[in-house]
């Protein structure tokens, strides 16, 4: 059953084609809908998480970590990372045991992430059919090189066309992830969900849209020649989206220079309290210490701490925004140095999500997990500043 | 303790030196210093010396002033203590003297700047600055810690505002105009610094000091020998060094500098003075906005009184407490290692009423560095007034 459903959409690009930002990838992007997607669902109940993606930073080195630590889920939990687009995620939801937690994310050619968390109750998502053919006109090795045969009619007619021939055709198909709009209305029995993305994460932003048109019937994944099958069932079920209204993204590149040098002991000593904001409470007097340390902030106390979760709503104490080109990073930007809740604890962060500049001490917002940097090919996560947006 | 006396100060000029090496500014700085004492100074004399550089340049650090001033046969130490180095390493040559070790002190003070490209310097800077996890890929530049200080401050005082901030690299650039060894020696207007281009809000950049190369020297000695070298001798009345939490996020008030409170408290006890005493200073301005915040921190003005301080033109040549004669470091120039030691040369001067912008009667006066990512501060009281 999909009792709870997580959208995200960067803030950027325009209402049908949405960028990420400079610090989100594939994992920030998926961290985001997951979020969404907890937000009615015990963190303990998530016993497998399945990231499904074509898009995932690392082939090797591993996302999983930070995606758990995004998450706010245990490091003991189950993380399959599925290379695949729309009819992967129709697959993971209809194999999903309870207690899966299912995200597509994607950064190109529009990004967003979805997520749809495996429960006791909302509609089930049932199989009825999955044709797996070739049909390469698009593709990208290993390496990140890509060739395009560029033939859209030829993928039509022999690709999708063949596939959906072979496919069980009992009951019409009311919603397609993974096509064009004009693509997908073709397949479909009257108007089709418009959907936001076209790879692994429509899927879910299918079901989202059926859910909230209370809407039941098939729904099929498709990526080039692949197709899945499977039907949604009529119960409702959370939707929480995170889909704030687009705007121009900031051009600008990098200055060049430099490649930050990273030091994986310190990365590794950072990780836990860094991606998951979490602070050491002092078993002696209670005083936060964040980052973690050695000794109490508070009382000097040196007996091993708690770990407490700090709050996310945070309150700009002050800030600077830095016009001048630094090597490595895009100019300008704005530090922040912000105020968490009522915890005490303050963090310097980047602002994202508005333009640099644009935000003044006392303003309020939230951290929200994103790519930090790139140092020496290594993902460094951690949180930034998105600001509450005032109504004008 | 013993009384320690200044008896020879020197530096180079301050710019992008280009043409010098470091090899050929330190031996620059210490012969002048050793040339301006006023009865003859033999080398020789020398006990120990200390080295405040900031980075090193050209490798080993202490081998490369032994050997290019010719002191290979004393022990040399280097000292680093961020944007401070220079006042602590005074402090540490005072230390020397006071403690009865050594009679004759050599310290100096160098950075060489600008031997790599202005567009590594940020992140070269940085190394001071960063927690190699949590701040450094933030790109935390130098100008940015201190900005995170002004912007809270400007937001918290009723009256100041960025023309005040201006009016502090207006002042700084028209002192520096009389000093021969100053890096930028051309008056500007609050317009030209209000219309610059930003660097890290609120500091244009007019706000912010030049990058320089440049080394300085002082010759200290003990109260006994003093007389030996001169009959004006400047004496060393306080030093002090103050050290604060070093993460921003740690900092629970960002309109002040915890430790130049905390090194202006021990200084002005060592002195036996206080802040109203003091007839001239050269205090760290390496962003106009801190130079405020350094009046309130040293006790010239009261909390959130600096912006008058600087609208009155008191800290002005000719004001009742003048700030920055030389120059500062806005118009004179900051080589970290070498700037608090070149505060104490134009103190050094002023005491003996040789300044090329001299603070008339002057008999007291305050040197203050601080650095790092605003996590330490170094200040020396230097007097006409042996006690």
């Amino acid at each position: 059953m999909i009792s709870s459903i997580g959208t995200y959409l960067p803030c950027w690009g325009t209402a049908t084609a949405r960028l990420a930002g400079v610090d989100e990838d594939a994992i920030t992007l998926a961290v985001a809908a997951g979020i969404a997607a907890l937000r009615s669902v015990d963190v303990n109940d998530v016993q497998h998480v399945v990231i499904v993606s074509r898009e995932l930073p690392l082939l090797e080195g591993g996302n999983s970590a930070a995606l758990l630590a995004g998450l706010g889920v245990s490091s003991h939990v189950r993380v399959s990372e599925v290379s695949g687009g729309a009819p992967a995620t129709l697959d993971a939801l209809t194999s999903a045991v309870l207690g899966t937690l299912v995200i597509g994310t994607e950064v190109t050619p529009t990004a967003g992430a979805a997520a749809a968390f495996c429960g006791a109750d909302g509609p089930s998502l049932t199989a009825v059919d999955r044709v797996t053919r070739s049909m390469p006109v698009a593709t990208r090795d290993s390496s990140g090189r890509r060739s395009d045969y560029s033939d859209p009619r030829l993928l039509r007619v022999r690709g999708l066309g063949e596939s959906l021939e072979q496919l069980d055709k009992s009951e019409p198909i009311i919603a397609a992830a993974g096509l064009a709009v004009r693509d997908a209305a073709a397949l479909c029995d009257g108007t089709p969900p418009a959907l936001p993305t076209i790879g692994a994460s429509a899927t879910i932003f299918a079901i989202a849209a059926l859910i909230e048109q209370r809407r039941a019937g098939r729904i099929a994944g498709v990526e080039q020649a692949a197709l899945s099958v499977a039907t949604l069932g009529a119960q409702t079920s959370t939707i929480a989206r995170d889909e704030r209204s687009p705007q121009p993204r900031p051009t600008g590149e990098p200055t060049p220079g430099l490649d930050l040098p990273v030091s994986l002991a310190a990365y590794d000593r950072a990780f836990d309290a860094k991606l998951r904001l979490d602070a050491a409470k002092c078993t002696t007097c209670g005083t936060l210490s964040y980052p973690h340390r050695y000794r109490c902030l508070g009382c000097g106390s040196e007996a091993p701490t708690a770990t407490v979760a700090l709050p996310r709503d945070a309150e700009i104490y002050t800030l600077a925004t830095i016009r001048v080109p630094v090597p490595g990073l895009i100019s300008p930007y704005t530090l922040t140095l912000v105020e968490l809740g009522d915890s005490g604890v303050r963090v310097l962060v980047k602002l994202t999500g508005a333009e640099a500049g644009s935000v003044k001490i006392g303003d309020a917002g939230r951290l929200v997990f994103r790519l930090v940097a790139t140092r020496s090919g290594v993902p460094d996560y951690g949180y930034n500043l998105l600001p509450t947006r005032v109504a004008a | 303790m013993r009384r320690v006396a200044m008896v020879g100060a020197g530096m180079t000029a301050f710019g992008e030196l280009f043409d010098l090496g470091i090899k050929d500014m330190l031996p620059m700085a210490v012969t002048e210093a050793v040339t301006s004492v006023d009865k003859g100074f033999d080398r020789a004399d020398i006990q120990a010396a200390w080295f405040g550089e900031l980075v090193s340049t050209d490798g080993f650090a202490t081998g490369i002033l032994a050997d290019s001033c010719g002191l290979l046969e004393i022990p040399v130490s280097r000292l680093e203590n961020a944007c401070a180095t220079g006042n602590d390493a005074v402090r540490h040559g005072a230390m020397a003297i006071a403690s009865g070790m050594f009679d004759v002190v050599l310290v100096v003070g160098a950075d060489k700047v600008r031997e790599t490209s202005t567009r590594t310097t940020f992140w070269d800077w940085m190394g001071m600055t960063r927690d190699s996890a949590w701040d450094f890929p933030l790109g935390l530049v130098a100008p940015a810690n201190f900005a995170l200080h002004a912007a809270r401050y400007l937001h918290e005082s009723p009256t100041a505002t960025r023309e005040h901030l201006a009016m502090v690299a207006v002042k700084n650039h028209k002192h520096g105009v009389t000093n021969p060894k100053a890096q930028m020696r051309f008056e500007i207007t609050i317009e030209q610094v209000l219309n610059a281009p930003m660097v890290v809000d609120p500091f244009g950049l007019y706000d912010c000091t030049p990058q320089s190369d440049g080394a300085a020297a002082v010759i200290l000695v003990a109260e006994e020998i003093a007389d030996k070298y001169t009959d004006n001798p400047v004496w060393v009345r306080g030093v002090g060094l103050g050290i604060d939490r070093v993460m921003h996020q740690h900092k629970p008030d960002m309109t002040t500098f915890p430790p130049t409170v905390k090194a202006a408290k021990a200084a002005y006890a060592m002195a036996g003075i206080g802040p109203n005493d003091i007839d001239v200073a050269e205090v760290h301005d390496c962003f106009t906005g801190v130079e405020l915040i350094n009046y309130e921190d040293l006790g010239f003005c009261e909390k959130f009184g600096a912006d008058k301080l600087i609208e009155n033109r008191e800290t002005y040549v000719g004001g009742r407490i003048p700030v920055n004669p030389s120059g500062g470091l806005k118009a004179k120039g900051h080589p970290p290692g070498a700037t608090g030691v070149a505060q104490c040369v134009e103190i050094f001067e002023q005491m003996r009423g040789e300044s090329t912008n001299q603070v008339d009667g002057a008999r007291i006066g305050l040197t203050h560095n601080i650095g790092g990512p605003t996590a330490v501060s170094a200040i020396t009281i230097l007097s006409r007034d042996r006690a």
